[in-house]
């Protein structure tokens, strides 16, 4: 089916820009990832005029990347979990279990999504230092979980919650006629269709959570335990050399969420309508 | 089912139904209610603790005039709202945010519909065109913020390279230090990324269109713009109003890429209300006044999600 929106000719030429304009960024960092350090200084932006795979050991060791890349593994995968496990009780619990005042509670984990990142970042601050965790992973993880990248509990809550209500009631009845307690209709009907909305989830907090930013800024001083934005910043600000590092450490944090992408797609896609319907 | 065959706990702790629906129903609320608290509490103290405490205690340093260091926090009222009121910097920021949060909306979803418009055939290398239009959103605003850095680049960057092989060398310039450009600069790159998550959600919308209502229109003699205004636009209005909201809601809290391009710089130039914010509470160690800035983040924010959540309501 050819869409004659436009004139072919019209159209190919439009798309031409749109690829140029959107491709260039993309091309120039892996270009530069991939330049001879000698390069970098005589042609810095040329597109492609030396290729080497040495920046990438480089940014890795020297450039603390791989340090960087381990930080994010290790509070992306606990904040996912934490995330998926507390959202997965809680939005069950709201959207099935009885308990009096519960649409209260949930009004209130909404009022959570609205509220942005700023209205916390202070007190949050003196209150991590207060615990002595300042500069330790739990200083990234816990106000994630509470819902500091706006993709914590609070978003995980409203998801599940909305996912378990459309599921069908009869299967939970069916098992508590044959005598099954509480928790073994959860634990042995509920959970186990649970994939899709979890998925769901996940890919949201994922994406949210290895790209943050302004959390470990300001909660993990310095570059230890340092998490990869961050510490791609703390590299490549006020630096005008030594950009191919820069280059490779970005390919190095990109890499792994594209892939994740390329894979998980519809799964992306998903949640980022239903994240956005916050 | 292992029910039947369960064991003596399970048949112990379900509910007895000998007696009557009311004891019965009381027994099972009963039963659930404990699993409820069970399972809510976790979640929601995580919640309380890192979330719910510091907005109050925001609130409430907003009226101090805290350093983060003294042991007491004197009130001052609304002071730190009155000296805001007066505050130079403040309403520049406040006007970059204004700024950012209207061009930063309309224009990726602009470039990302007509974007989605143009790929819409479905048509030879759709795939292609569908990843790398959504690539840049993929991207961390650290990294969009870097590379287009080095697209600024006042000596080498491909944007004064261009114009000066054209012969446009007068209009060449540092854009990231030029206080007239630096905003604009960096917002450029930020629509640049947006665009690709805008193409994304209007690119799946548009699969809904029914072909039959533009094919109708091109009989009828309709143009292309009579024909994506009249016809097709109509058909994704939720999905564009949805994007729209996203997009603009965070134009207020914009940070990450402002930061990393120019910190806010050069002087003021570019700076905005969440970069004032943390360079006042973290820099200049004023806590108080700095809460109250992160209060305006919040009301705008609030405000601007409802506004919109209204006008989304009465659309439909």
């Amino acid at each position: 089916m050819t869409n004659r929106l436009f004139g072919s000719f019209a159209r190919y030429l439009a798309l031409g820009f749109f690829v140029a304009i959107v491709a260039y960024p993309l091309l120039l960092i892996v270009s530069t990832s991939v330049k001879d350090p000698l390069d970098v200084t005589a042609n810095p932006f040329t597109l492609f005029s030396s290729v080497s795979l040495q920046n990438f050991v480089d940014a890795w060791t020297l450039g603390g990347f791989g340090g960087y890349f381990w930080n994010t593994v290790l509070i992306t995968t606990l904040t996912l979990v934490g995330t998926v496990v507390l959202s997965v009780l809680a939005g069950y619990a709201l959207a099935r279990l009885y308990l009096p005042g519960k649409n209260i509670i949930f009004l209130l984990f909404i009022l959570g999504l609205m509220i942005p990142f700023f209205a916390m970042m202070i007190p949050l601050f003196y209150e991590l230092k207060a615990m002595n965790l300042l500069g330790t992973h739990a200083a990234v993880i816990l106000p994630a979980l509470a819902g500091a990248t706006g993709f914590g509990v609070p978003l995980g809550v409203f998801l599940m919650r909305a996912f378990y209500m459309d599921l069908p009631e009869e299967l939970a009845d069916a098992a508590r006629v044959d005598g099954a307690g509480e928790f073994q209709v959860f634990w042995r009907i509920m959970l186990p269709l649970s994939g899709p909305g979890v998925a769901v989830l996940a890919v949201l907090v994922f994406f949210q959570t290895w790209n943050v930013f302004i959390l470990p800024l300001l909660y993990l001083p310095g570059s230890e335990n340092q998490m990869l934005a961050t510490g791609l910043y703390l590299f490549a600000s006020g630096r005008t050399a030594e950009i191919e590092l820069a280059a490779a450490g970005s390919l190095i944090m990109v890499l792994p969420v594209v892939i994740f992408f390329l894979i998980f797609q519809r799964q992306f896609i998903r949640g980022l309508t239903a994240g956005a319907f916050k | 089912m292992q029910t039947r065959t369960g064991d003596d706990a399970t048949r112990a702790a379900a509910p007895r139904q000998k007696q009557g629906a009311t004891g019965h129903e009381s027994a099972l609320r009963r039963q659930q209610m404990k699993y409820a608290i069970l399972f809510i509490a976790p979640g929601l103290a995580v919640y309380l603790v890192f979330m719910v405490y510091p907005f109050l205690n925001t609130a409430y340093l907003s009226l101090t005039n805290w350093n983060g260091v003294a042991e007491t926090k004197d009130f001052v009222g609304l002071a730190n709202y009155t000296r805001m009121l007066g505050d130079g910097i403040a309403w520049k920021a406040f006007s970059n945010n204004v700024i950012w949060v209207i061009l930063g909306t309309v224009a990726p979803v602009a470039v990302g519909l007509f974007e989605a418009l143009l790929v819409w055939s479905g048509a030879r290398g759709s795939l292609f065109f569908r990843t790398l239009f959504f690539l840049p959103f993929v991207l961390p605003l650290v990294v969009v913020g870097i590379v287009w850095q080095w697209i600024y680049n006042p000596l080498f960057g491909v944007i004064n390279e261009v114009l000066d092989s054209v012969g446009l060398e007068g209009l060449s310039r540092g854009w990231l230090a030029d206080p007239h450009t630096a905003l604009y600069a960096v917002l450029i790159a930020a629509i640049w990324g947006a665009s690709g998550f805008c193409f994304l959600i209007l690119h799946a919308s548009l699969q809904n269109v029914d072909m039959s209502t533009v094919e109708a229109s091109m009989i009828d003699g309709a143009n292309w713009f009579q024909r994506a205004w009249r016809i097709i636009i109509p058909q994704i209005a939720p999905q564009l109003t949805m994007v729209t909201t996203v997009t603009l809601i965070g134009g207020f809290s914009v940070f990450d890429i402002v930061f990393v391009m120019t910190g806010a710089g050069p002087g003021h130039a570019s700076e905005v209300l969440s970069t004032y914010t943390y360079k006042t509470a973290f820099q200049q160690n004023e806590a108080g006044y700095g809460s109250a800035l992160a209060m305006l983040i919040t009301v705008l924010s609030l405000v601007s999600t409802v506004i919109f959540v209204r006008l989304r309501e009465r659309q439909r």
